[in-house]
């Protein structure tokens, strides 16, 4: 393979723990009365978004911020449950900046870049001062300091959790900062409307089109800079634990304006999500994985076993995740516990109506414990998965699946967050920095918090300082050019007039995404996605339906434009997972696995982040490569035996 | 006087308004009652506590007490309706089903209605003043007390009012029953307005709130019937047995009207 | 299973709005009550209908964009979750099931079963928050906060902003969303300074948005998927008029 120059990352010199704090001093500001001269345009109310458009707004900037749902609140980020990782060793248990650090990028399976974590780790222990400050509600010890848990095999007790809401609490934190400053005048909220382009002016992002999703109207909005806080992508699978409103549209469009797309096939499916039940399922449930401390995961020796499971005797099951890996046992990371599930369901051995699905059974330890201690430790999961599923838990065991749940692709920026269009910047889950190839537990929210309250308000202001933008308005060319592609974009949906629904198509390519591009990938498969994802796309071009109106609340156009995205984004995905011929993470590839089957990875040749540049409609990408260096980390096997 | 324009004050104030008055309300009944309950003493007691009332002060306390209880229905009316009316143009396009959803929900016919309850409240309370307030005192005459004192015998007013009105006894009837149903929702929902309630003692308050404003109305409901059905123990020109239990129970009052 | 439905359609917020029959068959008793009316309205949009317009995201219960009254009651009868969570095992076959928006003059509706929320982050906007900009904060265990109050702060936070306690007030009353979120910081040592002015300032915007008055029927916690209980709208109370005397 010959490998293409790489792109440079603007990391800072100096000693790995200095570089942040030489570049904040290194970096240019801008002038206090100035500020609000600057316009900013903040796309999407999640963590991320909402903490930086607060933070810009505080700083003095004129911010417009915008999101989907009716209201900020309700940004995916709310969904959050488990915590959030800070290092600051509280417990005394040899937590430090440097050991996140490192446990981050180990756990990234060495796909991450080292300079990027290593600031993470630093201003961690900021965001929980940040959000206590704010009054998030974090639990609490006996003698009134903040308590934390160990969360996803982490050896180290440095997880904050707020019940099972941590993501709607930090969330709310930094809602309730965004609209005191939306009191202020400094932040204007736009909400309600989806960003479906970027506008480029001169070769940098200076404004975005939105449809208003109420009136159906397009509209433009100008600034100096854009920030992109619009999520994860994971609903390209159609099921997931995601909310059914995210979506790849607003990273998508910027790809396809020159944006390059970094490492799509980077995504995580969790073990334990409820299995799904059938066809007209909209949405998987995620459960906490601590579940896994006290069920045995099984399933029959036997293929396609249809008794009940507690007819099934001892020996004709097979408790695979402990004999297989007898030092972790039932508590191996996420991707390989995922990864056999889908092995054993594959092969036949799968319960449940579909066939995909495997037993978590609390039996023993209900034997062992009494029925009231693992009541008290998973009362209310179990009364969660009572009530969806109809089965009781403590009488039969429950049937889990793994489901998608995180992307850690997502567009490429610099260490100063910035993609490769000039001043178009991306944040959170939206941009691919800090995970590698798998994210632990807890660090989403960590990240982007981190993203949006301690990095941009630093590296945009460098960016307006440097780059001076020139004024701009919506009357340029290019917003009328824009407005006119994304018009048009729309009116050819509309236009199509065929037979089968946008969810329909989405399912379809959900199912093949899922089953080729998802817990493991092989050369075949994924070249089989490679055509049957064009032929989807086809299909939907030609067979779309869309009833009503452009110009009114219409979910069936929404849903329509998003899917388009997802159609290309897919086929992007798959053409990633294809080229990165290793195992790491959460990608597995069947022809890149060690004797006894784990994932290997291929340092010699893939120590790099795979970044895509679009080249043109139905043209092949161009597949550019960030080369990573590990002075600290130094990259290591994974072994779970 | 009652003002239903909307109300240049904030819906919080608005309910402990409301909540106050309320209370307020309750405790006159409370005082109320226990006057009422004195007719079973014995008509001297009765009357010594009628009398009591007018003269107390020189007469002021009586004063003060109606204007008081005038302005306390006045706010109370006025807030109470304010925040119905408030309700009427929150919700402009009603359900097309509505229902109960039960556990935690206090929401009742009684609580739904209680502006019907109050309302009717307030009708039976002008019949009920004019039926003793207003009644003609002078026919009833007077009866002298031990002490010699001659005292407006408002015992052979009540006993008459009531002995052999069936039609009286069943509006008093009814109008208790809307006084309870007022108060069934009320006396809690007042102690929640003023904001003196926690999680855990809602329940509790509710259930007290409740078993009060059923004895309330019991309470003044003993005196109609019981007049009404045990025509024989109550004897409109009944001549007290000076020397026995009256005179300890009058001896708190003594300075007025025995002395 | 098979259900009859009465769902109320709507073009606009002021054209005229009705109920109307629809009925969907082969339900899935694991389906939750979303996905049955997903599947109505792919029918519909199969059929060159408009689909019923209604919201969701997180259809896990904690995002707060779902809501409809289901029979009458908010989130429907099972309480303590969102319409998302309901699922149609609830239901018998050949039931008759009626759908309405949440109604109410301050959540105008937009269409069919979708209403404007954006009143309450106007109210969020006047207070429902400490003034504490990024980067001032001091070590977050510098100040130990009594485990009794976090847990009634995070009880209290624990709203999702769904607009059921309006929507199933009688009144059409907030006091529930503005109470939970004025008591909220009232337990936090955080909250102090601005403690008398968020209760002045949010009361006020609450009325301001034409929210009715509360008459304390409590079917607001009743059908509250978070079970926030009405004592924070006591507390509320208390806390207005201490800050109406000490401001
Ligand atoms: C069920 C679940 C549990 C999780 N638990 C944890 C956990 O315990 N710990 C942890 O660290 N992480 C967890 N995660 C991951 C974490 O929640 C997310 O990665 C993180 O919250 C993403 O935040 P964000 O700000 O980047 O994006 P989001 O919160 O997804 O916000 C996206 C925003 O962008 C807007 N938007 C999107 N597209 C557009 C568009 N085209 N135009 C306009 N606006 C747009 C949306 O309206 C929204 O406001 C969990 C994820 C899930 C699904
Ligand atoms: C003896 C007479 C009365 C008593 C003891 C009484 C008591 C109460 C109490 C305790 C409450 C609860 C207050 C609150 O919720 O904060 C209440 C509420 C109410 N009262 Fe009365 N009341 C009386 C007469 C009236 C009258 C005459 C009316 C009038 C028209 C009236 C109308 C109302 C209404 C409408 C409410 C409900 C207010 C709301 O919706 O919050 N009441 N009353
Ligand atoms: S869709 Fe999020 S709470 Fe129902």
């Amino acid at each position: 393979m010959i490998k293409k120059p790489t792109l440079d990352a603007k990391i800072p010199e100096g000693p790995i723990s200095e570089k942040w704090t030489n570049h904040k001093f290194n970096m240019k500001l801008v002038n206090p009365a100035n500020k609000r001269k600057h316009e900013v345009i903040v796309v999407g109310t999640g963590l991320a978004g909402a903490s930086a458009a607060a933070s810009l707004g505080e700083l003095g900037y004129k911010v417009k911020s915008f999101c989907i749902q009716d209201s900020p609140r309700r940004a995916h980020s709310v969904a959050a449950q488990g915590g959030i990782n800070a290092a600051k060793n509280y417990q005394n248990d040899g937590d430090s900046v440097y050991r996140l650090f490192y446990d981050t990028v180990k756990g990234g399976d060495f796909r991450a870049r080292e300079a990027n974590v290593h600031r993470l780790a630093e201003v961690s222990n900021s965001i929980i001062d940040q959000c206590v400050a704010q009054g998030v509600p974090f639990a609490r010890e006996y003698g009134g300091t903040l308590s934390n848990r160990s969360f996803g095999g982490a050896q180290v007790s440095r997880t904050f959790y707020a019940r099972g809401q941590t993501g709607q609490q930090l969330l709310l934190g930094a809602y309730g900062a965004l609209m005191r400053q939306v009191d202020a005048g400094t932040v204007e909220l736009f909400t309600r409307r989806e960003m479906l382009d970027v506008v480029i002016v001169d070769g940098k992002a200076r404004g975005i089109i939105v449809r208003n999703l109420v009136s159906g109207e397009l509209e433009e909005y100008a600034a100096d800079a854009v920030l992109l806080c619009t999520g994860g992508y994971s609903t390209v699978f159609y099921l997931s634990t995601n909310a059914v409103n995210c979506n790849a549209t607003a990273a998508w469009r910027c790809y396809k304006k020159g944006a390059h797309f970094a490492n799509p096939c980077f995504t995580q499916i969790h073990p334990t999500c409820i299995p799904r039940f059938g066809e007209t399922q909209s949405k998987l449930t995620l459960m906490s994985e601590s579940l896994r401390n006290d069920g045995r995961v099984w399933v029959p020796k036997k293929k396609k076993d249809d008794r009940k499971p507690i007819d099934i005797p001892e020996e004709e099951r097979d408790y695979y995740l402990e004999t297989k890996y007898p030092a972790f046992g039932n508590l191996v990371p996420r991707d390989i516990a995922s990864r056999n599930a889908e092995e054993v369901c594959v092969q036949g051995r799968g319960v449940g109506p579909t066939g995909y699905a495997v037993y978590l059974d609390f039996a023993d330890a209900i034997n062992r414990l009494g029925k009231d201690v693992i009541a008290a430790r998973y009362g209310n999961l179990f009364a969660m998965y009572h009530e969806i599923t109809g089965d009781d838990p403590y009488e039969t065991p429950m049937m889990i699946y793994p489901a998608p749940h995180y992307t850690m692709g997502g567009l490429w920026v610099d260490y100063n967050l910035m993609t490769t269009i000039d001043g178009l910047f991306a944040l959170g889950e939206a941009n691919f920095s800090d995970h590698g190839a798998n994210r632990l537990g807890a660090s989403a929210l960590m990240q982007g918090l981190a993203d949006g309250y301690f990095v941009i308000p630093y590296t945009l202001g460098n960016y307006l300082a440097t780059e001076k933008p020139a004024p701009v308005n919506t009357n340029a060319p290019e917003f009328t050019e824009a407005r006119k592609q994304v018009s048009q974009g729309i009116k050819d949906l509309m236009n199509i007039k065929g037979k089968t629904t946008a969810d329909e198509i989405h399912r379809q390519l959900g199912d093949i995404m899922i089953e080729k591009v998802g817990m493991s990938r092989s050369e075949e498969g994924l070249k089989e996605a490679l055509e049957e994802i064009p032929k989807i796309r086809k299909k939907f071009y030609e067979d779309l339906c869309i009833p009503g109106d452009t110009k009114d609340y219409n979910k069936e156009l929404e849903k329509a434009a998003r899917v388009a995205d997802f159609l290309e984004l897919g086929e992007l995905m798959a053409r990633d997972a294809l080229e990165r011929k290793e195992s790491c993470g959460g990608h597995y590839r069947v022809e890149s696995q060690d004797e006894e089957g784990e994932a290997k990875r291929d340092d010699e040749n893939f120590c790099h982040g795979a970044v895509w540049a679009f080249q043109g409609p139905d043209k092949v990408p161009e597949r550019l490569i960030e080369e990573l260096h590990y002075e600290h980390v130094i990259p290591s096997n994974r072994s779970y035996k | 006087m009652i003002n239903l324009k909307e109300p240049q004050i904030s819906s919080v104030c608005k309910k402990m308004l409301t909540g106050i008055t309320g209370l307020s309300l309750v405790l006159f009944l409370v005082a109320h009652l226990i006057g009422n309950l004195t007719l079973f003493a014995g008509p001297d007691v009765f009357n010594a506590y009628a009398q009591f009332l007018h003269h107390f002060m020189h007469g002021m306390f009586i004063r003060i007490a109606e204007v008081g209880l005038l302005g306390f229905f006045a706010l109370h009316i006025w807030s109470a309706l304010s925040v119905q009316r408030s309700k009427k143009k929150a919700r402009p396009s009603r359900y097309e089903v509505n229902a109960y959803a039960g556990g935690a929900s206090k929401k009742s016919i009684h609580s739904l209605y209680m502006a019907v309850s109050g309302i009717t409240i307030l009708v039976f309370i002008i019949i009920h003043l004019i039926n003793f307030k207003y009644a003609d005192h002078e026919a009833v005459g007077t009866m002298t007390m031990e002490n010699g004192i001659e005292v407006t015998n408002v015992y052979k007013l009540v006993v008459l009012t009531f002995q052999g009105n069936f039609g009286l006894v069943l509006l008093y009837m009814v109008a208790m029953g809307f006084l309870c149903s007022h108060l069934l929702h009320g006396i809690w929902s007042a102690i929640q307005s003023v904001g003196l309630t926690r999680p855990s003692t809602i329940p509790y308050l509710n259930l007290v709130g409740m078993a009060f404003a059923v004895a309330l109305a019991v309470g003044f409901l003993l005196l109609p019937l019981l007049i009404f059905m045990m025509r024989g123990t109550f004897d409109p020109n009944a001549v007290p047995e000076y020397g026995t239990h009256a005179r300890l129970m009058l001896a708190p009052l003594a300075p007025w009207i025995l002395g | 299973m098979k259900v009859n439905l009465k769902i109320w359609r709507q073009a606009g917020p002021d054209a005229p709005g009705k109920l109307v029959d629809y009925s969907v068959e082969n339900i899935d008793p694991s389906q939750s009550f979303l996905e049955m009316l997903d599947t109505l309205n792919e029918q519909l949009v199969k059929s060159g209908q408009e689909p019923v317009a209604f919201e969701s995201d997180c259809r896990e219960g904690i995002c707060g964009n779902c809501g409809l009254v289901i029979n009458g009651i908010a989130h429907g009868s099972k309480g303590g979750c969102t319409t998302c969570e309901i699922r149609m095992r609830q239901y018998n076959d050949g039931d008759t099931i009626t759908v309405e928006p949440f109604r109410a003059k301050a959540f105008t509706l937009i269409k069919d079963l979708v209403v404007n929320r954006s009143a309450f982050d106007r109210i969020m906007s006047k207070g429902g928050y400490v003034a504490m900009n990024a980067g001032s904060a001091q070590d977050a265990n510098l100040q130990p906060i009594h485990q009794d109050a976090a847990e009634a702060a995070m009880d209290a936070a624990a709203c999702i902003g769904c607009g059921a306690c309006v929507a199933a007030c009688p009144n059409a009353s907030a006091s529930l969303f503005v109470g939970a979120k004025v008591s909220q910081y009232t337990w936090l040592p955080q909250g102090q300074v601005e403690r008398s002015t968020r209760a002045l300032k949010m009361v006020k915007q609450m009325d301001s948005e034409g929210f009715g008055d509360c008459s304390n029927h409590a079917e607001c916690e009743a059908v509250c998927p978070k079970e926030i209980s009405i004592a924070n709208i006591s507390r509320m109370r208390r806390e207005f008029t201490k800050a109406l005397f000490t401001r």
